[in-house]
């Protein structure tokens, strides 16, 4: 490894980034991907695999990938529930992996609800 | 390293791997975690990241989860596999193992919502848990080393030094000096090269921020180090670090290598003209290398001893050139103020302490660890909101900042800010950031012994006041933990102290007493208890307290001795035990608030033994078979004794006088002789049966009860006056205070202590059959109890919550079994009534508010909650006080204004001669045991003045009355053992009728609890275990009497300590009447073994060689039992033995043998000492003649009256808490409040209560011109 200049600082920084990021639970948004048993009988995995593809392939860093347990609603999974900073939760369901690319770009990426997968808005509080 | 951050991974496991979570196997956890991953398919989804330390060490291995930011605690291999697949594959965070506050319910899953962490500022350790601190391109990402780019290419050195001058940053190591002007002064010094120098050799007990940061952020404090040596001119730096410290080591290690592979150690490095070097130091662990010149000559490879300065390292250090030293914190944050500018740091903290400071939080708290924490932060933040308070609800007691060169800041102080300045005007000192809690169970002269043992260990000997002084210091504690000590002592220790900083070199020497002066400031009532009344309230110095039940009895009853006979099975002589310290074991059996089971060593792990239903299986064993202990009065006498009141004070008082011989008669108003026993306590608890036969053994010995008559009333007191040589009045306290609410006058309100007697006296009884009562004390337990048998429905009102009730807990818990509902939190505030009678009360609901002093929190009302509740009959049992208003009629007994009758603590004398008091008529309501110490004590001070002799009393330290045998356990035993479940009345039935409801032990069931005592009376005291090498070198050199058994060595053992105060000798004797006697009659005593262990050689070789400790039981058992009372010797006695004694220890050294033996133990320092030092208490007192010592002796037991009334607060520990026969739901809030007026009036407002608090003031009243006592309240 030859010396560092002092610019070199900022490219090492970029290209570790995303880990301290992640790690700071700091985000523009966070996805969860349902997966009880239910959701990965269904699918979840490939909706998970699709997501992590794209973030690697679109070098997304400021998006939360997580997976959360069984919504209730066992019958429409795999289920997405989809979070933008400052904006109500939207659940997406009976996704396919084509469909969160497309809620990806759509919705994450480009801030609208694509409707016509979406469940509804909001999500049950924790207590 | 490179591979494992160009994955992208949608969860990061932060793992902790400091040392404490790697202690409890966090590298086996992460193996285990890794091959679960990789088995759900995770492994390229979820990266384990081992990290620094993350500072909640109490519950590791710990493992943050990010994004999510799930916390993680106390993680086992086994529950790895299910963690992976419900929370990383099935996405269910696993509830079981996130963390639940302690004495709370919730869980909190995230990690930033729990206290410990929400409430820290992170500077030097902003990158623990976030990195990992083997990979410097993580520190990089974090901003790592940008300050320092932007040290070299942007600033000049005198900027970097204004900067950190501007922040306000000062030496984390412990004396605070300013760190830009250290740098300056370094900078400005003559000579080349120069050196930096990072102090990692961190020493002091129980602290580990030096090592955490290291461990964590090893990059941050190497960065700190080169803007330091930009700074100053220097190209070499040094980091010295204890060899204790592998992990932070090996760490530091990795780290300069990639710093190295990077260039940015080097020369050159970011290409500017700056180069730098670093060498790693490892110390051996020597306490004084904490100290810059001694550390200095360490590194230099010479013995590491402090050098007088001037001059500083700043101009001659390393190699004699200008060397900057700074502790690892320091270091670490500077790169940060570089970064965010001296602004941005001094904007955090105090006027003179800037920015934050790393704490290792440890003790008696819950939440033991690592803290960053903003200076100025409260003592009471860092104890409740960050350390989540005292273990098992304890109370707070103190806490010892700054290690053993710090000291000890009482919980009266509890708010104070926790900087440079506060901590020194309160006596202690920063320091590196040691935090030692201590709770109730916490003694603090053992503290100071801790501390000095301590740094005695560790002076590096250069100058004799620290080498020799701290020995002496140390010795005189040993002394005054051993129960030998004496108020001179105080004296001596405070002016050693002094001696030793002024007269020692560097900062060990100069800082070591501090833990002996700051406790001897704000302590000195704990060491006068030690000194002057053998005691140890907090129960730990076992030289003074033998077992914690014996000594917090009231009664000193010798629980460990009857347990361990009951565990034999020889329940005859068990009861022989109990008898001789107390008369009424049917009751105390029964209805004890049992503080011995509170203090119970097994109870630390387990249920403490049930000492009480033990004592009670005896007296009823007793009662059942008929056995009779043959009590007889030692001989027969003229004079006549009137006591007032046949309660437990009044009867224990009776049978003791009889016991002398004296014609007693007790006068009682009530129809039925027992006082409170008799009309307070329900008949479900204390059978009235038991209560006669007890009286009826009372009788037997003369004593005459004259029920129905109330003097005063039926017989004046000055009639009484004339025909009785002396009165003992205990007339308890009967009378129920009102709460002040209006509408209180309304029919259907009543008062406790009117029901229940009536209740009792079989009169009859109206009530509603919607009964509240009010109140949390017994009292209250008690009567709603009686009133659910009444068969009406039934409710409790207590304004704070169940762990705050005073009544004893397992009455609280067959109340709630029985089907009584208790509201917690809620308190009535108005009668509601119609045509005068009651018809609803009007209640508001409570919520704790902010902790107090104690640690208790405080109820305060919510507004607005109010709330009525329908009801007939209202039971007031908020407190009671004594009705003296017979007794005051133109006689001039002193009363206070809180009804109670005063009297010197130390005699239970009234102002009028030849009239005594006691009980709760002196205490105000107190418990049953408290009552009937009283009346032991008055019974010993009535029999004094009879014989015309000076009034006192005579404190001893606790012993067993004689030696039991342990029974021998298998380890299948030993697992099996648990406490028997208390055979109890159904409770369909018991609610039925007023039937007893706990049935006793069986004899089977009695032998198998006894056995789980853990028998703390035969442990060997600590001290001993100090001297078990000397004792070897003693066996070897007494080789002449191989056929000696191990006690001898033990019973010579006594004497290294004994042999620099030899003159103290016959003062000893005179402490210990009975042991000089019983050596010198009984010889062959081995029941007192322990004892004599402690005395002066001569005796102890002759008492302990020639029996060995298996002397048959039944031999040991008699001669005890017929031992006359122990603290009875008269002052004639004590005479005589002295007499007897004093040739027995002539000039030990012409023994050869003790020539041996002395020249065995010599310690060498000591010798050297006195010439060395001339500390002027020590040596008056090494000066003393054994006859001046006599004189000196007898005059201090003659004068100072302030001490006696001091030992009434000795004698009166924390009991008041759970009383026993009238307690108050307000008794302990209320002696909080005596000491605090302020909150005190602003309390009473609201709740009306300004009687209530009365008698719990009169106490505190009682100490209140003692200035030591005040700062114990």
């Amino acid at each position: 490894m030859p010396k560092l200049k002092i610019e070199d600082l900022d490219k090492i920084s970029q290209k570790v980034r995303k880990t301290t990021l992640l790690r700071e639970g700091a985000g523009r948004a966070k996805i969860t991907v349902h997966m009880g048993t239910c959701g990965i009988a269904a699918g979840a995995r490939g909706i998970m695999n699709a997501l992590l593809d794209e973030f690697d392939k679109k070098n997304i860093e400021d998006v939360i990938l997580t997976s959360s347990g069984c919504a209730g609603l066992c019958s429409r999974e795999p289920m997405a529930t989809i979070e933008l900073k400052d904006e109500a939760p939207v659940k997406y369901v009976d996704l396919t992996p084509e469909k969160i690319r497309e809620i990806l770009a759509e919705h994450v990426i480009g801030g609208k609800v694509i409707s016509k997968y979406a469940l509804a808005k909001g999500s049950e509080r924790v207590s | 390293m490179e591979e494992k951050i160009a994955n992208k991974y949608r969860l990061h496991l932060m793992l902790c791997a400091g040392t404490a979570c790697v202690s409890n196997k966090s590298f086996k956890i992460k193996e285990i975690l890794e091959e679960e991953l990789k088995k759900q398919g995770l492994d390229k989804e979820a990266l384990v990241v081992m990290t620094g330390c993350n500072g909640f060490c109490a519950v590791g291995p710990v493992m943050t989860v990010m994004p999510d930011g799930i916390f993680y605690h106390t993680l086992t291999e086994d529950m790895i596999p299910h963690l992976v697949e419900e929370h990383f594959l099935k996405g269910r965070p696993v509830k079981k193992l996130m963390f639940t506050p302690p004495r709370e319910e919730v869980v909190i899953p995230k990690m930033m919502d729990i206290g410990f962490f929400s409430r820290q500022t992170l500077i030097a350790l902003r990158n623990r848990g976030l990195i990992d601190p083997e990979v410097i391109d993580e520190y990089i990402a974090r901003d790592g080393y940008k300050a320092l780019a932007k040290a070299l290419s942007e600033m000049t050195p005198k900027e970097i030094i204004t900067e950190i001058k501007n922040s306000g940053l000062r030496g984390r190591g412990g004396a605070g000096f300013p760190t830009g002007l250290k740098w300056e002064l370094c900078s400005k010094s003559k000579g080349n090269p120069k050196y930096i120098i990072c102090n990692a050799d961190e020493g002091d007990p129980g602290a580990y921020m030096d090592r955490s940061i290291v461990e964590a952020d090893p990059h941050s404090v190497l960065e700190g180090m080169m803007i330091g040596a930009r700074a100053i001119g220097a190209n070499e730096g040094y980091v010295y670090i204890r060899a204790e410290y592998p992990l932070a080591m090996k760490r530091l290690e990795i780290a300069i290598d990639q710093a190295k592979e990077y260039g940015l150690i080097g020369e050159n490095i970011f290409d500017t003209d700056f180069s730098f070097d670093i060498h790693v130091k490892q110390g051996a662990g020597a306490f004084v290398c904490g100290e810059e010149t001694a550390l200095i000559a360490s590194i230099e490879g010479r013995p590491p001893e402090p050098r007088q300065r001037p001059p500083f390292p700043a101009q001659s250090g390393l190699w004699g050139k200008p060397t900057n030293i700074n502790n690892v914190e320091t270091w670490a944050t500077v790169p940060e103020i570089i970064n965010k500018g001296a602004k941005w740091f001094a904007s955090i903290g105090t006027e003179l302490s800037k920015g934050t400071k790393v704490f290792s939080l440890v003790g008696k708290i819950n939440n033991t660890g690592l803290v960053e924490v903003p200076m100025g932060i409260t003592l009471k933040e860092i104890i409740y909101d960050i350390g989540g308070g005292i273990p098992g609800g304890k109370r707070f007691k103190a806490i010892q900042t700054g290690g053993p060169s710090g000291g000890c800041i009482p919980a009266r102080l509890i708010d104070l800010p926790v900087d440079f300045e506060k901590l020194t005007e309160a006596g202690s000192i920063m320091g590196s950031g040691g935090l030692i809690v201590m709770d109730e169970d916490t003694c603090v002269v053992d503290v100071s012994k801790y501390f000095i043992e301590f740094t005695n260990d560790e002076s590096c000997g250069k100058c004799a006041s620290c080498r020799d002084g701290s020995a002496v210091l140390l010795e005189l504690l040993k002394k005054i933990c051993r129960g030998d000590g004496k108020e001179a002592d105080l004296q001596a220790l405070e002016e050693l102290s002094n001696a030793i900083k002024d007269g020692s070199m560097c900062g060990l020497g100069q800082t070591l007493p501090n833990p002996v002066l700051s406790t001897l400031k704000y302590f000195i009532d704990e060491y006068l208890e030690h000194v002057k009344y053998k005691r140890c309230s907090a129960l730990v110095c076992k030289g003074i307290i033998s077992s914690a039940c014996q000594h917090i009895c009231p009664l000193s009853q010798d629980a460990p001795c009857y347990i361990g006979l009951i565990a034999q099975g020889k329940f005859e002589e068990a009861i022989k035990v109990v008898r001789k310290e107390n008369p009424l074991p049917l009751i105390c059996g029964r209805v004890c608030h049992a503080p011995c089971e509170d203090k119970c060593v097994a109870g630390e792990w387990g249920d403490p033994v049930g000492i009480r239903s033990l004592k009670r299986f005896l007296a009823d064993y007793e009662m059942k078979h008929g056995i009779v202990t043959e009590e007889k009065p030692k001989e027969q006498r003229e004079e006549q004794i009137a006591v007032i009141g046949s309660g437990p004070g009044g009867l224990t008082c009776a049978y003791y006088l009889a016991l002398e011989g004296y014609k007693v008669t007790v006068f009682e108003s009530q129809p039925k002789a027992g006082g409170m026993l008799a009309v307070g306590i329900p008949e479900f608890r204390l059978p009235k049966d038991v209560l006669d036969y007890e009286i009826d053994r009372i009788r037997k010995l003369g004593v005459e009860i004259k029920t129905k008559t109330t003097i005063g009333k039926d017989i004046p007191l000055e009639k009484l006056k004339e025909e009785y040589k002396a009165i003992f009045i205990a007339i308890g306290a009967h009378k129920g205070l009102k709460m002040k609410i209006p509408g209180e006058d309304s029919e259907g309100v009543i008062d406790a202590v009117e029901f229940l007697r009536d209740v009792n006296l079989g009169r009859d009884v109206k009530i509603g059959d919607k009964v509240i009562v009010v109140g949390g004390g017994n009292s209250a337990i008690d009567a709603a109890r009686v009133a659910k048998r009444l068969g009406k429905d039934t409710k409790i009102f207590y304004r704070r919550t169940k762990a705050e009730m005073p009544a004893i807990k397992s009455e609280i818990e067959e109340a709630i079994f029985e089907g009584i509902d208790i509201q917690f939190l809620a308190v009535p505030t108005k009668v509601l009534s119609s045509n005068g009678r009651i018809e609803a009360v009007e209640c508001i609901n409570m919520e704790l508010g902010d902790v107090d002093a104690s640690g208790r929190r405080r109820p305060v009302p919510i507004t607005g909650s109010e709330f009525n509740v329908e009801v007939d009959t209202l039971i007031l049992a908020i407190s009671q006080e004594p009705d003296v208003s017979p007794l005051t009629n133109g006689f001039g007994l002193n009363i206070s204004k809180w009804s109670t009758i005063e009297v010197d603590p130390e005699t239970l004398l009234t102002n009028v001669e030849g009239i005594f008091a006691g009980g709760d008529a002196v205490t105000g309501p107190n418990t049953v045991t408290e009552a009937m110490a009283h009346g032991k004590t008055a019974a010993q001070m009535i029999d004094k003045y009879i014989r015309g002799e000076k009034l006192g009393r005579k404190y001893e330290v606790t012993r067993p009355a004689l030696h039991v045998e342990p029974v021998e356990l298998s380890e299948e035993e030993v697992k099996s053992l648990k406490r028997p479940e208390m055979p109890s009345t159904p409770v369909a039935q018991r609610i039925e009728n007023f039937e007893e409801v706990e049935l006793g032990f069986t004899e089977a069931d009695a032998i198998t609890e006894a056995k789980r005592c853990l028998r703390c009376d035969l442990e060997k005291e600590e001290e001993e275990e100090e001297v078990i090498e000397e004792k070897v070198a003693i066996e070897e050199k007494v080789e002449e009497k191989p056929e000696e058994k191990e006690e001898v060595p033990v019973a010579v053992e006594a004497e290294p300590e004994k042999k620099e105060v030899e003159e103290e000798k016959p003062e000893e004797k005179v402490e210990e009447p009975a042991v000089a006697e019983k050596v010198e009659e009984k010889k062959a005593e081995v029941a007192i073994e322990e004892k004599v262990e402690e005395k002066p050689e001569e005796p102890a070789v002759e008492a302990a060689a020639p029996e060995p400790k298996e002397a048959p039981e039944e031999k040991e058992i008699k001669p005890a039992i017929e031992i006359p009372e122990m603290k009875e010797v008269k002052p004639a006695e004590v005479k005589k033995e002295e007499e007897k004694v004093e040739p027995a220890a002539p000039e030990p050294k012409e023994e050869p043998e003790e020539k041996k033996i002395k020249a065995a133990i010599e310690i060498p320092e000591m010798k050297e000492f006195k010439p060395a030092v001339e500390i002027p208490a020590m040596k008056k007192e090494e000066e003393e003649k054994p006859a001046e010592v006599k004189a000196e002796e007898k005059k201090e037991e003659e004068e100072k009256p302030e001490e006696k009334r001091i030992k009434a607060v000795v004698e009166i520990p924390d009991m008041k808490k759970e009383e026993e026969v009238k307690p108050t739901e307000e008794k302990v809030e209320e002696k909080e409040e005596a000491a605090k007026p302020e909150e005190e009036i602003e309390e009473k407002k609201e709740e009306g209560k300004v009687e209530a608090a009365a008698p719990e003031k009169k106490k505190i009243k009682a100490v209140i011109d003692i200035p030591e006592m005040k700062k114990k309240e």
